[in-house]
């Protein structure tokens, strides 16, 4: 079978925790 | 204080230090039960750690219920292979780049390649990188080599 990358892992982010330090 | 377990949140996440994440996480929802970022930062820790149950688990608790967690839900039952469930949960989605990766993925495992095609057509004017390696998979199965 042909190579697939799961490309949709790359979009799962944490928050940005900038103002919360 | 709150300040200084986000200020230790921050750090293991910036050194891939996932199970500590989702420690720290716990001590500030102990503090204050309903914070959205220690809610969030819990989900993606536990994705990161491959606790997909785990991530689920949370993002179906009624502390979560507020925060649209529609795409990290989807991207479980996916990993679940929970394909049909995981593709009725994006039809509701407005379509990003992300639900749509997560769409093409989704229909190349549920052999529906064509729309998978379709999908990938879509998505090479964003720019995403590797993308083609996907694409290439979904034409090499559906058979369109030639393109
Ligand atoms: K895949």
């Amino acid at each position: 079978n042909p190579i697939v990358i799961d490309l949709a892992y790359n979009y799962i982010d944490f928050p940005s925790l900038e103002n919360r330090m | 204080p709150i300040e200084d377990l986000f200020t230790t949140l921050n750090r293991h996440i910036e050194q891939s230090e996932f199970e500590q994440a989702v420690k720290v996480a716990d001590q500030v929802l102990s503090i204050a039960p309903g914070d959205e970022d220690a809610i969030r930062c819990k989900v993606v820790a536990l994705i990161k750690a491959d606790n997909i149950d785990g991530a689920l688990s949370v993002i179906q608790s009624p502390k979560s219920s507020p925060i649209d967690f529609s795409y990290f839900k989807a991207y479980c039952l996916y990993r679940q292979n929970k394909l049909n469930e995981a593709l009725e949960l994006l039809r509701s989605q407005e379509n990003n780049s992300a639900s749509m990766l997560l769409k093409s993925q989704i229909l190349y495992r549920l052999g529906e390649l064509d729309a998978c095609v379709d999908v990938y057509r879509k998505l090479q004017k964003s720019k995403i990188d590797s993308l083609e390696i996907n694409f290439v998979a979904g034409l090499i199965s559906a058979g369109k080599a030639s393109e």
